[in-house]
């Protein structure tokens, strides 16, 4: 705990964890968009069911899910925050060789069996908690070893003081522990089925499953990318964050009210009025408190905007920065009564969780990816031009992506609210669906563009770690240049 | 924030402390924009608390001031609905807080949509079909209704346009309602008695009568009804005999029976097994031995417990003339 420990260098840090969760990462990422494209595309194109129970958009669309939410984005924050918690803290990870190695293969294994079962049809049928009962076992367990590695590490600092990316990651710990356990809750048909029954039921059910369905963003896909962003943008800046002041006051306004607005996800239902108007009010409370993080991201930069033009990496967190403080003023419009009464049930609200999945998480991922990936292996990046031509591409797929959407989503919202001049509905609802046909293949083509974009990225990224090595760094010489880049 | 940090160089103190070599943190204020943004949705929520059901308390909660009127029956102190001496139940203006069910009522009841609906529905309310039918006015509002109601109704079977549906399998094939034959009769109160009532549709199997040749013989002579191309004449003729069988529902001819619901083999609509789409005699000869082996069942729901007797009204209206004369 002492300041005056002395520091540890590169070469004893546990990299060898954060090189396997980065390596999945990016397997299931690309899986998990590969299997949005494919659902997508059958949005667009029916006939690619092939009357195929396994592949059809149900079966496919919480594999899509849970790939890139906790496949793709879980690996990539186990990987992002086992090497922030090392490097700011300046110790090595907590729980030896054994116990964050028990983490990884209890996260891998949990969600390849998970999805698995969801091809085969075992599902709990919660929204992003489709896991079935042993799987959700599974990842309670390698949950409670993350957190004893992370908290163990974080007690074992030589550093007096502790990071701002460290709070944030240790709210998204937290909180999602608290989450997974209580939207869990079920009772099993048997020891040995795979079936179980929710423990709450109607209305309570679906309020436990949104609060967990909300604050999985509010925790996993926002707490704790902004945890990378505290670590990643300042360090590829090479600027201090902007104000520590915003970032207490951001912090805690953040991880205070997205607790209490996941009502907002059931409106005009069963759920009672107070509760959706009580978690209305809280959305719009968390827009000011949501953009602290992107001011102090942007602010971090200002300065050194030439950075911009020369860095591709630096653009993809700058986007990523951009592309949070779109959505998260988007989400609290959306969560109005009046304006969800037209956004509910349509593309709206797929648009709006790609511009914060596509345009926030998976961009700052890459871009701390870009940083993180050479620096692990000792090693340059391969090709910075290609970097340069993955950002537009995934620029210009999520943009395509988010208007197609718009269009959908407000479309349907209209073509359904529609009353022609005798008071009759203007538009039944298959006449809804015709009309999102164009938008649906622009979606997919906007999807095809950023899985495109990843493809490059592991390319690039097998390059630099394995193409070029041989022929520029001689093994040897690897920790030696580790040290010397840090 | 009108100055960025790096204009304050000098002023700005960063907090000290360090971490992995380079990350450190500038000590900035809070933007004034940012902060004053964030008390401003602060004012918007305690507002938007006032005005409506907010926070729990005891065993209820936090009412909020806004309110909603809409008409509301009368009721006497049983709680049942007091009628009027018209013979209607009497209404009454209720204000209530604001509430998604109040407001549900309020715009059922006085959204221009609603009225303007109302207004329509007693247009027709004394019309016959033929009238409602007759007048271009009448017309068009019956078939805008019928329009919604069959998209949501019946489109899902039917196809969006009444077109039906001729699938491989004959238990998955639905009726063309656009064509002009009209396997339960065509003439409004018919139609209206089939939305309200459902349908069973039971042709019996006759596989345990007709076998091997004699199954082939009675399709060929099934199909030589409607004049199908490559018809073997002898072999229809065989088949002659055995058509007595069929003849008690499709009749003597073939020409059907709408009372029990029998299609008419004479003319060239098929609307279970796709036989004018089928390549060749043999294919024409296999579906219908099928339908002859295995029968036919078919169910239509009864629609009276979805749709009120007005919106089946005009629904008729609007397939019957999706079917013409």
């Amino acid at each position: 705990m002492s300041a005056n420990t002395v520091a540890i260098t590169a070469e004893q840090y546990n990299y060898d964890i954060v090189k396997k969760f980065a390596i999945m990462a990016m397997v299931w990422g690309l899986l998990g968009m590969s299997a949005g494209l494919y659902i997508a595309s059958e949005l667009a194109w029916p006939f690619m069911n092939f009357d195929i129970a396994e592949i059809t958009f149900g079966r496919l669309r919480p594999v899509h899910t849970s790939l890139v939410i906790f496949g793709f984005g879980g690996s990539a924050l186990f990987a992002t925050s086992y090497y922030v918690v090392q490097r700011t803290c300046q110790t090595v990870l907590w729980g030896g060789k054994w116990l964050p190695e028990f983490t990884f293969w209890g996260w891998q294994l949990s969600i390849g069996i998970g999805v698995i079962l969801y091809m085969m049809g075992y599902t709990e049928a919660r929204e992003y908690a489709e896991f079935v009962w042993p799987v959700d076992l599974g990842i309670l367990v390698t949950w409670v070893a993350y957190a004893m590695v992370f908290f163990m590490t974080i007690r074992n600092r030589s550093q007096p003081h502790i990071y701002v990316a460290l709070w944030f990651y240790s709210a998204f710990i937290l909180a999602t522990a608290i989450l997974h356990i209580f939207n869990n809750l079920a009772v099993p048909v048997a020891w040995n089925s795979l079936d179980s029954y929710s423990l709450f039921s109607g209305v309570q059910d679906a309020m436990t499953q949104w609060w967990y369905g909300h604050n999985a963003v509010g925790f996993f896909l926002t707490a704790a990318f902004l945890g990378m962003m505290y670590y990643f943008l300042p360090k590829q800046a090479e600027r201090p964050i902007y104000s520590y002041r915003l970032s207490i006051v951001h912090f805690w306004a953040l991880t205070f009210l997205y607790m209490w607005v996941g009502g907002h996800h059931l409106l005009w239902t069963a759920l009672p009025d107070w509760v959706g108007s009580l978690a209305s009010a809280f959305s719009i409370l968390l827009l000011l408190p949501s953009w602290g993080g992107m001011i102090n991201g942007i602010m971090t930069l200002s300065g050194a905007w030439e950075k911009l033009r020369s860095d591709p990496i630096m653009l993809f967190m700058i986007t990523a920065m951009a592309f949070y403080g779109m959505s998260t003023f988007e989400g609290p419009m959306m969560s109005l009564k009046s304006v969800n009464a037209l956004s509910h049930y349509t593309d709206w609200t797929i648009g709006h969780v790609h511009s914060g999945a596509l345009g926030w998480v998976a961009m700052i991922t890459i871009g701390s990816f870009y940083h993180m990936v050479p620096r692990l292996w000792g090693t340059k990046l391969y090709s910075t031009k290609l970097v340069f031509t993955h950002f537009w591409i995934a620029t210009i797929g999520i943009v395509l992506y988010i208007v197609s959407m718009w269009v959908a989503g407000i479309g349907q919202g209209l073509m359904l609210r529609a009353f022609d001049q005798y008071g009759n509905l203007a538009y039944t609802f298959v006449e809804t669906v015709t009309f999102m046909h164009i938008p649906y293949v622009v979606r997919a083509l906007g999807g095809a563009m950023f899985l495109s974009g990843m493809l490059l990225m592991a390319y690039n990224l097998y390059m630099t770690v394995w193409g070029t090595r041989r022929e520029v760094l001689p093994v040897a010489d690897q920790s030696a240049i580790a040290v010397s880049r840090t | 924030m009108s100055q960025s940090p790096e204009n304050k160089k000098g002023q700005v103190e960063t907090t000290g402390h360090v971490w992995d070599g380079d990350l450190r943190e500038y000590n900035n204020p809070l933007p004034r924009w940012w902060l004053w943004g964030f008390y401003g949705t602060i004012i918007f929520a305690v507002v938007y608390w006032i005005l409506y059901p907010a926070w729990p308390y005891a065993d209820t909660y936090t009412k909020g001031v806004s309110t909603v009127s809409f008409q509301s029956p009368v009721l006497d102190k049983a709680g049942k609905p007091v009628k009027g001496p018209d013979g209607n139940v009497e209404m009454e203006t209720k204000t209530e807080h604001w509430n998604s069910r109040a407001l549900f009522y309020q715009e059922m009841q006085s959204s221009p949509s609603a009225l303007a609906q109302k207004e329509w529905l007693a247009k027709v309310k004394g019309m016959s079909f033929e009238q409602i039918a007759a007048n271009p006015d009448t017309l068009n509002f019956a078939n805008s209704a019928g329009h919604a109601l069959f998209g949501d109704h019946c489109a899902a079977c039917h196809g969006t346009g009444g077109q039906g549906v001729l699938a491989m399998n004959a238990e998955a094939s639905y009726p063309n309602l656009t064509d002009n034959a009209w396997i339960h009769g065509g003439d409004y109160a018919k139609i209206v008695q089939d939305m309200t009532n459902g349908i069973q549709g039971n042709m019996p199997a006759f596989g345990a009568l007709f076998q091997g040749e004699k199954l082939t013989d009675l399709a060929q002579y099934v199909l030589s009804l409607s004049h199908q191309p490559g018809v073997n004449d002898e072999a229809a003729n065989r088949g002659k005999a055995s058509f007595a069988t069929c003849a008690g529902c499709h009749g003597a001819n073939g020409t059907g029976n709408q009372m029990i619901g029998a299609p008419n083999l004479t003319d060239k609509i098929w609307d279970f097994v796709d036989v004018s789409g089928a390549p060749n005699i043999d294919a024409k000869l296999k579906l219908v031995e099928g339908v002859i082996d295995h029968g036919l069942q078919h169910k239509m729901p009864k629609f009276s417990d979805r749709l009120t007797p007005e919106q089946i009204r005009l629904l008729a209206v609007y397939v019957r003339q999706l079917g013409g004369t």
